[in-house]
């Protein structure tokens, strides 16, 4: 099996689509000779040439809504926006827009764009560019949402949304970019609304995204010495979720905790106690704990960062919380 | 106006019940549809819902049994005077009332407020009074209603002494282990005497009908199908359910299977009575269920009309009910066939005894990977054995022969009971 990087992953999946189909393009602020400002599509704009990978002005409105546009008229555009909290600058085009069209138009509109972006603490990025803003969009209906966690998915994902009729909102994490993983010799599409069950387990379940992911994986490693089970689950697509292997998973180990990055209130850690307590209600052993970052704006001095944003050992506890005794 | 509660005639043939307890106090607010008391009657113990609004005044007879029709308690407003309603039923209150001796109620005991402006608010139920909310989990609080286990006695090991799974089954391997025979909802130190054990009704019923089953002339068919097309099946319903279906056992799809036999052979989907057989048009399947205060056997209707999926649907909705002590009388009525099943118990083959006035009943052991021949050659095949015991005033063994051999061809090949 071949290594890649995320960041590699990423542009595979961008190039393999652009070779592939002539409808498939890109734009976004300083991806062509910059290669974007996290070096993801560095070497498309030779590959591809200036009308396939375009820079746009710097205006998240227009690219968002250039991309809704190409994306009605029959392509499948694929807009960068460089970082997540500038979403904020193009939510009227993604909600009232792009997730709206489909359905207003009784389905004579199909608007298959994906808009890649990336967020994320753990470089003193200060608290303007390194939010994670996830679950807002899984509020809107018309949209799907996803957060890969690895090579792998991130490549086998980023296609499906590329193939998918709808705006998908693809979020990557920015300190996963460097990060190795086996990937399939062939690009293997991952049907959005399928999550992967990392590790199994049989105490605790674990239901983590982004790089929560990984640092779940290390509390689940550093449990297991301390004699806890612990199953980790990325959901991977927020919206639509699969509901069925997160609850199957509760229902098994009895116990439950959420984690992210994006801060805990209203974080999409919310969503997933919902949906679990709802089904698994009379399996569930402890109340599900909830881990994510603490409620203020991500201070720019690195040790206030750290300690803002959850880690392994925040993880470590929420699970001895649910195994406790009084 | 007050209105009198009086004991209902919930079905067939009832001509008394037991009054287990009361789920409100005198005093109490309860509102038309609020479960009031718990009535044993000789099939079931279920809660009978109040069938008035205002205040519980009087209860007539706390407990014991009593005949249809009789007073047991009065609903009013708080300060309403009942004492004209009391003084009359109780005049007319006949002999069973009298025999159970909390039943005769002290006149001064009668509350019956003589200033309505001073009335007190109505006391909280003795219940609720005594026993704060037992902190437990859910699953908790699950494995506690399915193992009968009574949480309020258990010792919380969770977080602010909550109770969790493990407690409760350890209170439950504990229970087991000290008291078989001692009722689950109440643990007991090891008695150091010999225990008696009253006979619920539905045990007094469980052991009459039994008895009287036995008196009946039985003979027993034996089958053993090739259980691999009916597993195949199930799984292939299981995989195209939807959301919110009840996944189909091999037991419903079975009752399904059995019911469509049923009605191409009637000898056997009949009762006797009174020396007499009745045949009948529809398939209703019993099903035995063991429930905490005994066997059951609650009643898929017209189950050679329903879908397997709706079967399904029926059957968890019985069997819930059965485990948690709330099957109505009617859901125990008119079936013509029971089917009980002891596979998950990983019996073989057993002889169920008949459930008169039914005709016959269907033992159904465990599918297992046993040997079997075929054309001459020893092969491996998931097979299940059927035994049928047939009252024989009411079925010869051709006709019992003929319904089992339709039962197998349907189990081996489950389309041929299209």
């Amino acid at each position: 099996m071949p290594e890649l990087t995320y960041r590699e992953a990423v542009r595979d999946a961008l190039a393999e689509a652009m070779q592939k189909d002539e409808s498939v393009f890109i734009m976004g602020e300083d991806i062509a000779e910059m290669g974007g400002s996290m070096g993801v599509t560095q070497g498309l704009l030779q590959e591809f040439g200036p009308t396939r990978v375009r820079n746009t002005p710097i205006s998240e409105a227009a690219i968002v809504g250039a991309g809704i546009g190409a994306a009605m008229q029959g392509m499948r555009p694929i807009v960068e926006i460089m970082y997540e909290d500038f979403l904020t600058l193009a939510m009227e085009q993604l909600v009232n827009q792009a997730a709206k069209h489909r359905t207003m138009s009784g389905g004579q509109l199909k608007v298959p764009l994906t808009i890649r972006t990336q967020g994320g603490a753990g470089w003193s990025p200060g608290a303007q560019h390194a939010q994670q803003l996830e679950s807002w969009f899984v509020h809107v209906p018309g949209l799907k949402v996803v957060f890969a966690s690895t090579p792998e998915d991130v490549r086998g994902l980023l296609w499906s949304s590329i193939y998918d009729d709808n705006p998908v909102v693809f979020f990557e994490h920015r300190t996963l970019y460097p990060i190795k993983g086996d990937v399939p010799e062939q690009l293997a599409p991952i049907p959005l609304g399928t999550a992967r069950i990392h590790r199994e387990g049989e105490d605790v379940t674990v239901v983590a995204t982004g790089r929560l992911v990984h640092e779940a994986l290390t509390a689940a490693e550093e449990a297991e010495r301390e004699g806890i089970s612990v199953e980790v689950v990325d959901p991977r697509t927020l919206l639509p979720l699969d509901a069925e292997t997160i609850v199957g998973s509760v229902r098994k180990t009895t116990r439950c905790v959420t984690a992210h990055e994006a801060v805990t209130r209203g974080g999409f850690g919310a969503e997933l106690a919902a949906v679990i307590q709802h089904g698994a209600f009379d399996w569930l052993d402890a109340p599900i704990e909830r881990v994510g970052a603490r409620f203020g704006p991500l201070p720019f001095a690195p040790p206030m960062e750290q300690w803002v944003v959850p880690h392994a050992e925040d993880v470590l506890e929420a699970i001895k919380r649910t195994v406790a005794r009084g | 106006m007050a209105s009198e509660v009086k004991l209902p005639r919930l079905g067939q043939g009832m001509e008394s019940g037991t009054i287990v307890r009361w789920l409100k106090a005198e005093g109490e607010e309860v509102a038309k549809g609020e479960p009031l008391y718990e009535l044993d009657t000789d099939k079931v113990t279920q809660e009978v819902e109040a069938e008035a609004s205002g205040v519980l005044i009087k209860i007539v007879v706390p407990d014991g049994e009593v005949d249809v029709g009789t007073l047991i308690a009065v609903i009013g407003a708080p300060d309403e005077d009942v004492s004209a309603i009391l003084e009359a039923a109780l005049s007319g209150n006949g002999g069973r009332a009298e025999a159970a001796p909390a039943a005769r109620p002290a006149p001064e005991a009668v509350a019956v407020p003589g200033d309505g402006a001073a009335t007190e608010p109505a006391p909280v139920s003795a219940v609720r009074a005594s026993g704060e909310r037992v902190k437990a989990s859910p699953l908790a609080r699950r494995i506690a209603r399915e193992r009968g286990v009574d949480l309020s006695a258990i010792a919380g090991t969770g977080p602010e002494g909550r109770v969790i799974a493990e407690d409760v089954e350890r209170a439950a391997e504990a229970l087991v282990a000290a008291v078989p025979l001692a009722p689950l909802a109440a643990p007991a130190p090891v008695p150091a005497e010999v225990e008696v054990v009253e006979l619920t009704s539905t045990r007094r019923t469980i052991a009459r009908r039994l008895t009287e089953a036995w008196q009946a002339p039985v003979f027993q068919l034996v089958v053993t199908a090739d259980a691999s097309e009916l597993v195949a099946t199930r799984e292939r319903m299981v995989e195209r359910l939807r959301e919110g279906d009840v996944k189909p056992t091999v037991s419903d799809l079975l009752t399904r299977l059995v019911a469509s036999a049923l009605v191409r052979h009637r000898a056997v989907n009949a009762h006797f009575v009174d020396g007499r057989i009745l045949r009948f048009p529809q398939a209703n399947v019993g099903l035995a269920v063991a429930a905490p205060t005994g066997l059951v056997v609650p009643v898929v209707r017209r189950a050679d009309h329903l879908s397997v999926q709706e079967i399904a649907a029926a059957r968890a909705d019985l069997v819930t009910r059965a485990r948690e002590g709330k099957l109505q009388l009617a859901d125990l009525e008119d079936g013509t066939f029971t089917i009980s099943n002891l596979g998950m118990y990983a019996i073989e083959q057993f002889v169920a005894v008949l459930n008169p006035p039914q005709v016959a009943i269907l033992a159904v052991g465990s599918i297992e990977d046993r040997p079997k021949v075929v054309d001459g050659t020893l092969v491996v095949a998931p097979t299940m054995t059927m035994t049928l015991t047939c009252d024989h005033r009411a079925i010869d063994g051709s006709e019992g022969a003929e319904f089992l051999g339709t039962v197998e061809a349907f189990v081996e090949a489950p389309a041929l009971a299209l």
